[in-house]
């Protein structure tokens, strides 16, 4: 993970004051429920084959035993949830402030199976994203444009804008980028101006919504075919897409550059995996005791962890997903996690991970934390 | 008993066993992960069929009160095992039969195998038929490395369901035996899969004891998992502390590795301010890390990624050192300095009187460490340790020592994380080369020479925000504006200082005065800037992360509006002004938003005495001035 969310994580101390926090300092965090793939739904509240029941709009019940566990998010959509109102209450805000300069990032979270694909693009079968179950990131697609020919119309030929995509994968602590499929090991570095940055990857011009996703789903289809002919699992890697807006206004010759980032993640599937500790965010904790001695390195950074505020360095820290993702993780950006649960009692223990997760990312303060070291100087 | 033929089928079986689940697995289709370890598992009942039916002579009574089932019951007789009853069972010799012994190592085979493919359940109850077979017998050469892997193996089973105290029950058992063993027995016992092997294919003496000792180090590995996930930390360390020394004594590393988990311990015990540690992990690190430099990978021509692989680890472990010097220095700054921040002598002649007592006793508590590697490796470490002190040093000579080993390291680290690719890394090392510098000017008397150490900080650090995109490192920004506006209003304070000693202030200190005043104020407002939103309005209420910084930046405004220096009476009113009005920020600020008030109480109390001084001030310098209007 990158340094500035574990020290955002330890700012988050328990408020005292009760104040209503800042608008976009926390990570939003929301729960969506899909419908089980079989079996009847009861509609008397209660479900007997469920490990889950939504009470609220934000607030959800999981049958644990002995004592049922509440948890409460930012919301919770239930299985009935359209993509049209995931898509208001998830990503339209985000898109907006994109619009407004600031970075934003979508994330998908949770097991393989539990929807994470429908909610970011929608039913796998087609690739014209006009039917009304697109998901997420097509949604996203059209709103930006549209809130980038209303700004066009309001400010005339003072103002332009410049979208670019790219597309790229994660997979083994690898990047292959998908708009290429003939690039392999592509490297990730900082650049002062542009910060994290995949090196060599293609950015496409875009200028609709229909361009943007024809360069989504091109990208997609290189995603696909990867999983078979190299005979890998598509959910044990990450997909992330990426749009810089650029926009340019003129003013009597004064010119006002604006740019930001859109980063829409697909992440791996969230259960239990073979190699856990490459894959996946460091936030998810294993509980359980790692066999191999060559790990014995994430032990004592987990020691190191419990610090007290003293400076220390620790060698083990990014992944290439924490790293990539540094600013929507406790930097200077609106972030919003869409953690995806299936409500069956087989799913229970994935599912209360899940949960536990998202809990977790809810305490992840948005916002850089200064360092103000100063004693007694006053 | 088996005949010899059924016998040399057994051990083909459970050899055919071994490299099924152990090699061929690794190649199992993704649709059929299991297929070798489910082909595996067969032979195995197979082995145990051939070897008789597991019922034998005494072993039914003992069986009687171990087969309580579940971990409570384990836990009791697990522990007593450990105990009187096991001594008795060693002193009564009781060598176990041959077949008891091929049977447990069969039970705990099959219980390896249910555990991989995910059967807990039946994987349980094999490890516990393994510990019940060799329980009798469990301190024999033939049999203590079962019990212990079985144990090892069942502390793993728990912690996998989440009961952590009972993975801890098993392992602690483990580790008793291991010492009972010991301590009574010692000679290298039997491996648990050479019960199957021919006589000519036996281990070695020497390599019977290398996998003792690695299962052994296995259950101090898990032990260090169990107490971290218990909270434990402390004990969680010592045994990562303790799995890293058996390591290196059993040759059972990886250098690199090795060297960075060593160094990231040492961060560990920076935490805890044991520095004698922290320096011992780290010298070791820097050993080892030599080592794998200096041999050649196994394939003749290095990988490009590979050389950038260490080149990277090398700069990790001198940031480790750079963060060693830092507390150490900082450490020592706590401990001298009065409540003003200044160097306090009579602490300092304290400290040194305690020193010299300690001395003595120095010797004493060199031998609670526990102490890497054997003599050659162990000399090395001694000189690396050498170079650098681990005590807090007590005056500018110790503590430039200190600082020097730290600047080193910062070039060091700086060689490989370059401004171009690694902004974070780059940005950190700087900030810590800086802190370095500001901690060596705590120990400085002269006020000159201390405003030459600021002067450095900032030439390090004021060329790094000029092509720095706040968007992308907004929190890097913020903390060098901060830094850099603190840095200017200390030197300002030294500069007044200096100029106070002055019969007359000339006009170059009054120039010089002023113009580092105006600095701070510009990187305090660059900084009071960026918590601005995009259409530039400073937020109304202040988030909890930035609340002081924010607050506090403004006090500092206010006072360098007072520090200001100017014979024009017009001019000196509008700092009056400005300082007033950032006080009055202050003060509004805590009446609308009272929590705010913890945060910044000293600020706050003299915010409202100068709220209340300056326009009665400011009246004075009106009247006197009108004449002139």
């Amino acid at each position: 993970m990158a340094p500035g969310v574990k020290d955002s994580l330890r700012a988050v101390t328990p408020s005292q004051s009760n104040q209503v926090s800042n608008e976009g300092d926390v990570i939003k965090v929301f729960i969506r429920v899909r419908p089980p793939t079989e079996g009847p739904i009861l509609n008397n509240g209660e479900h007997p084959g469920m490990c889950l029941s939504v009470l609220t709009s934000n607030t959800l019940r999981l049958h644990s035993k002995p004592e049922p566990k509440i948890f409460t998010f930012d919301h919770v959509a239930d299985m009935d949830a359209t993509q049209e109102s995931v898509f208001s209450s998830v990503a339209k805000g985000i898109v907006e402030s994109c619009m407004n300069g600031y970075n934003g990032t979508i994330f998908a979270y949770g097991q393989t199976g539990s929807g994470k694909t429908f909610t970011m693009m929608g039913p796998s079968e087609s690739d014209n994203f006009t039917h009304n179950l697109r998901g997420v990131i097509p949604r996203s697609f059209e709103y930006l444009f549209f809130l980038i020919d209303r700004e066009k119309e309001k400010a005339g030929a003072g103002k332009t804008f410049l979208c670019k995509c790219s597309f790229i994968e994660i997979y083994n602590e690898q990047i292959f980028d998908l708009l290429d499929s003939a690039s392999t090991g592509l490297l990730l570095r900082e650049h002062i101006k542009k910060g994290v940055c995949v090196v060599g990857a293609v950015e496409q011009v875009v200028t609709s919504a229909a361009e943007a996703y024809q360069v989504l789903s091109g990208g997609w289809r290189n995603r696909r075919v990867a999983a078979t002919s190299m005979n890998r699992e598509s959910s044990r890697s990450h997909a992330v897409f990426t749009i810089t807006v650029e926009s340019m206004e003129k003013n009597n010759d004064v010119v006002n550059i604006r740019s930001s980032q859109l980063n829409l993640v697909d992440l791996a599937g969230s259960e239990r995996q073979k190699d856990t500790h490459t894959e996946g965010l460091r936030l998810k904790e294993a509980g359980n005791i790692n066999r191999s001695l060559s790990c014995l390195g994430q032990v004592i950074t987990a020691l190191v962890d419990v610090g007290n505020g003293k400076q220390r360095h620790v060698c083990y820290r990014d992944s290439k997903l924490t790293f990539l993702l540094r600013d929507s993780l406790g930097g200077n950006a609106k972030t919003a996690i869409i953690a995806n649960v299936h409500p069956g009692s087989k799913c229970f223990g994935e599912t209360l991970s899940t949960l536990n997760f998202a809990q977790r990312a809810k305490l992840i303060k948005n916002k850089a934390v200064v360092n103000e070291d100063m004693q007694g100087n006053v | 008993m088996a005949t010899p033929a059924a016998w040399a089928a057994a051990c083909e079986k459970f050899r055919a066993s071994l490299s099924l689940s152990q090699v061929q697995s690794q190649k199992d289709p993704e649709n059929d992960p299991y297929k070798s370890k489910y082909r595996a598992r067969e032979l195995l009942q197979e082995v145990k069929a051939l070897l008789g039916p597991a019922a034998d002579e005494d072993e039914d009574e003992e069986a009687g009160g171990g087969d309580g089932g579940g971990p409570g019951a384990e836990e009791g007789p697990a522990a007593e095992r450990a105990g009187p009853g096991a001594r008795a069972g060693a002193g009564a010799g009781a060598e176990p039969s041959a077949r008891a012994v091929r049977l447990a190592a069969v039970e705990l085979q099959l219980g390896l195998n249910h555990i991989d493919t995910e059967e807990l359940a039946a994987g349980e109850e094999h490890l516990q038929n393994c510990l019940r077979l060799v329980c009798r017998s469990r301190l024999e050469p033939a049999a203590v490395s079962l019990h212990l892997q079985a144990q090892n193996n069942l502390g793993i089973l728990w912690s996998e369901r989440d009961e952590i105290e009972t993975a801890q029950t098993y392992l602690e058992s483990a580790e008793a035996l291991y010492n009972q063993y010991m301590k009574e027995i010692g000679n290298p016992p039997l491996d648990p899969n050479e019960h199957f092997l021919p006589e000519e294919e036996k281990l070695t003496e020497q390599e019977r004891s290398r996998r003792f000792e690695k299962a052994y180090t296995h259950t101090l590995y898990y032990l260090a998992q169990v107490y971290q996930h218990l909270e434990m930390i402390e004990k969680a360390a010592q045994y990562c502390h303790t799995t890293l020394k058996r390591q290196l004594e059993y040759s059972g590393y990886h250098p690199v590795e090795w060297a960075i988990n060593a160094a990231t311990l040492s961060q560990y015990y920076i935490n805890k301010q044991c520095f004698m540690e922290s320096r011992h992990c780290l010298s070791a690190a820097s050993v080892i890390f030599t080592q794998a430099e200096q041999t050649p990978s196994t394939e003749d021509t290095e990988t490009e990624q590979e050389q950038q692989d260490l080149r990277q680890r090398r700069a990790e472990i001198a940031r480790c050192w750079i963060k060693y010097c830092l507390n150490l220095l900082q450490n020592a700054q706590a401990s001298l300095e009065d409540n003003i921040g200044e160097l306090d002598l009579d602490k300092q002649s304290e400290l040194k009187a305690q020193r010299k007592r300690e001395e003595d006793e120095k010797e004493n508590g060199r031998k609670k460490v526990v102490l890497f590697g054997t003599s050659d490796v162990c000399d090395a470490i001694l000189a690396i340790e050498e170079k650098v002190a681990c005590v807090p040093p007590l005056d500018f000579g110790e503590a430039r020592e200190v600082f020097l080993v730290g600047q080193n390291y910062v070039c060091e680290a700086k060689e490989y994380f370059q401004v171009d690719g690694y902004i974070t890394d780059h940005i950190e090392i700087v900030q810590d080369h800086s802190s370095l510098f500001k901690v060596l000017a705590f120990f400085e008397e002269d006020y000159e020479r201390r405003c030459k150490m600021h002067k450095r900080r900032i030439a390090m650090l004021e060329p790094l925000t000029v092509d720095l995109n706040p968007q992308y490192y907004l929190l890097i920004t913020r903390q060098l504006q901060f830094e850099l506006a603190h840095t200017y209003y200390e030197m300002m304070d030294l500069k007044v200082a200096i100029a106070n000693r002055l019969e007359e202030l000339d006009s170059h200190t009054v120039k010089k005065i002023n113009s580092l005043a105006q600095s701070a104020i510009k990187y305090y407002e660059l900084f009071l800037d960026s918590l601005r939103d995009p259409n530039k309005v400073f937020p109304e209420q202040l988030s909890e992360d930035v609340l002081r910084p924010a607050l506090v930046a403004k006090f500092h405004i206010a006072r360098l509006y007072g520090k200001l220096i100017t014979c024009d009476g017009r001019k000196e009113l509008d700092n009056m002004q400005a300082s007033l009005e950032y006080y009055m920020f202050l003060v509004d600020y805590c009446e609308r938003y009272p929590e705010a008030v913890r945060a910044v109480e000293t600020e706050l109390e003299l915010s409202r005495e100068m709220a209340g001084l300056l326009p009665a001030k400011m009246e004075r310098l009106r009247a006197k001035l009108s004449p002139f209007t």
